[in-house]
């Protein structure tokens, strides 16, 4: 898998890059516009991580650019515009999602994922870990191939689990993916203890491999055999 | 009450008191003068009669005509009083079928030739007086009247001409508003005062606005621009997390950190938002359905809050729509439900209640009535929650602005309300 990150703010760019390769993709950086189009025009990428705004140049037009020539390379746009209308002008112009700056690197790791996963399979979109398999579209788990009834929530943590395996995932980027503005930290701290140790009784009793360990006043992680 | 109508209220009550008393004082000199002569005139005569009668005392009888009479009647000395000389108002009728006569007469004693003495009693017609009388009061009131009327009118219109500046000053300021592009106020007029006042509202509006401007940019900018650095040090922490090596307790600090800067990027967004806001950016909007709306916030928030406990007792009269940006018509809707879960005690109740115009939302807590005043000041925290930003009510109050909602806050038997009206 090869990734683009196009981004000005050199730290902010080799957070990105450092994170990335963990997960063991190819990544390729580009800091300036003009950077950016030379390798967008030399390579193919499967995804693009572009900042809007650029010095040389406005990242749309990069967006434009790549339309113009037909080309399918996936793009997630990370901006510090968080506007509805920013969003919706980067969408219309093919961005595949839009990621509001400052982000969780979990986060972005979730959606670069469940892009690569709709790219690569066209058809049936399953991910599977160790013993166990998710359809998300369908919203169904199935562990030994037993179906497992989750509500709508622990569905959502435990699909933000699966797309970051191994890595620890703070509290707050769990909250906020799957509660969005409700949240409120203190209170919701409660509320996510309460929700991870229902599901992962649940993943328990199913008798799962993958299992959500609870790491000390941070987050969770997800342990899994298979990586 | 408006400065020419309190001016004029306030000229007037004197003036018609004046005005009144004069024209009192008018009519009793008048009449005294009037009476005064009719004495004169009647003492004359008195020293007329008294000349005949002393010349020729055949003449010792009543006199009768249409203008005057007098009767002479004789009476002993013990009643006799030569200083006497009485004025008095009376009638008097010459025949039965004539018309009754005001008269003023003059009653006097005198001692005749013969040695023998008489009362005199002179009356004269006094119907001219009446008529006088009939004549000033009518001249006084037409006269008092049109005076009142003018001089109002006459302090009116100078009023108007002279004060033309100022009511256009006053316009103004009726529509100047911080934060809307300035217009300058033209005020030319010759009267000095109003002058150097125009001139120096300009000053100050001009200075206002410019600083006004120059703080909303700061904010933006800074906000703006903080927004990358932010991102940096959150996710250079989360890498940080990852490292294998990290010892729990270096987590624990990491994870502290985590959160404080999980604050500040909240506030910061906060910010970002109340600034764009007030710079009117939020420009599409459509008919909202405030009720889909708040079924979803009330819902996601029982599944947040379950915890706690909450009685939620969600009433809907009737639908209630509005016309509002989608974004910050939820923006506004869950800030406020937000707050009645997070202020709330456990086991506490909500009370919601839609109502083709209006939206009430009630709630329990520890905290007492709060202060109305600065409720909805940027960093105003009146409650003992330390994760709140301080925003949340400022934001309400900077959407509910922007759409004409009013929002109302009450207390009573220990619940919180927060009320939306719509137009």
């Amino acid at each position: 898998m090869k990734i683009l990150v196009v981004e000005d703010e050199i730290s902010l760019l080799d957070i990105m890059v450092c994170s990335l390769e963990k997960e063991r993709y190819v990544v390729e950086s580009a800091a300036s516009y003009q950077e950016a189009m030379d390798k967008i025009g030399s390579y193919d990428y499967d995804c693009i991580i572009l900042d809007i705004m650029l010095p040389g140049g406005n990242g749309l037009s990069l967006l434009q650019a790549l339309k113009d020539r037909k080309r399918k390379d996936s793009v997630i746009i990370v901006s510090a515009k968080d506007s509805l209308e920013d969003k919706v002008q980067g969408l219309d112009l093919g961005a595949d999602d839009y990621l509001t700056k400052p982000f969780h690197l979990a986060e972005l790791n979730a959606r670069i994922k469940c892009i690569l996963r709709r790219k690569q399979q066209d058809g049936e979109m399953n991910i599977i870990v160790d013993n166990l398999i998710m359809y998300p579209d369908q919203h169904t788990v199935y562990i030994k191939g037993i179906e497992l009834a989750l509500n709508r929530k622990e569905f959502d943590l435990l699909y933000y689990f699966i797309t970051n395996p191994n890595r620890l995932i703070s509290k707050s980027a769990l909250a906020e993916s799957i509660w969005g503005d409700y949240i409120d930290q203190a209170d919701s701290f409660d509320f996510i203890y309460s929700q991870v140790k229902n599901l992962r009784k649940k993943l328990k009793t199913a008798g799962a491999i993958p299992e959500i360990k609870a790491v000390y006043g941070f987050g969770y992680k997800m342990i899994s055999e298979e990586i | 009450m408006r400065l020419r109508q309190y001016t004029l209220r306030n000229l007037s009550v004197p003036l018609l008191a004046i005005l009144t008393i004069w024209a009192f004082a008018f009519y009793f000199t008048i009449i005294s003068e009037i009476d005064e002569e009719t004495n004169e005139s009647l003492i004359n005569y008195k020293t007329l009669i008294f000349k005949t009668i002393q010349s020729d005392s055949t003449l010792l009888k009543d006199h009768v005509d249409i203008m005057t009479q007098y009767y002479i009647r004789e009476i002993s000395q013990k009643e006799t009083n030569p200083d006497k000389s009485v004025f008095f108002d009376s009638t008097f009728q010459s025949a039965p079928d004539m018309p009754i006569l005001p008269v003023r007469g003059l009653r006097t004693h005198f001692q005749a030739s013969n040695n023998r003495y008489y009362e005199l009693t002179i009356m004269t017609s006094t119907l001219e007086k009446d008529d006088m009388v009939k004549a000033i009061i009518i001249g006084l009131t037409i006269l008092y009247l049109s005076l009142v009327f003018c001089i109002l009118l006459v302090i009116q219109l100078v009023f108007r001409r002279s004060l033309r500046p100022l009511y256009k000053l006053v316009d103004w300021l009726k529509k100047f508003r911080l934060g809307k592009s300035y217009e300058p106020l033209n005020n030319n007029t010759e009267i000095e005062e109003f002058r150097i006042l125009a001139q120096a509202i300009d000053e100050v509006g001009k200075q206002n606005t410019e600083i006004y401007n120059k703080q909303k940019q700061f904010v933006e900018n800074a906000s703006h621009e903080l927004q990358t650095p932010l991102a940096i040090c959150m996710n250079k922490l989360e890498l940080m997390s990852e490292n294998p090596d990290c010892s729990e307790q270096q987590l624990s600090e990491i994870a502290s950190m985590h959160q404080t800067l999980r604050g500040i990027i909240k506030m910061n967004k906060s910010l970002l938002l109340l600034s764009r806001i007030e710079n009117r950016q939020f420009l599409e909007t459509s008919r909202l359905c405030i009720n889909n709306l708040l079924n979803t916030i009330v819902y996601n928030c029982n599944e947040m809050y379950e915890h706690k406990n909450l009685t939620v007792e969600y009433k809907e009269d009737a639908q209630l729509f509005a016309t509002m940006n989608e974004s910050l018509a939820t923006t506004l809707l869950t800030n406020l439900i937000k707050n009645a879960y997070i202020h709330n005690i456990k086991n506490g109740i909500i009370q919601i209640n839609i109502a083709s115009h209006s939206l009430t939302i009630q709630n329990s807590s520890d905290t007492p009535r709060l202060q109305t005043v600065s409720l909805y000041n940027r960093y105003e925290r009146q409650s003992k929650h330390k994760e709140s930003t301080g925003l949340g009510l400022a934001i309400v109050k900077s959407i509910s602005n922007l759409y004409m909602i009013k929002v109302e806050y009450n207390f009573s038997n220990g619940l919180h309300l927060f009320r939306l009206i719509f137009n």
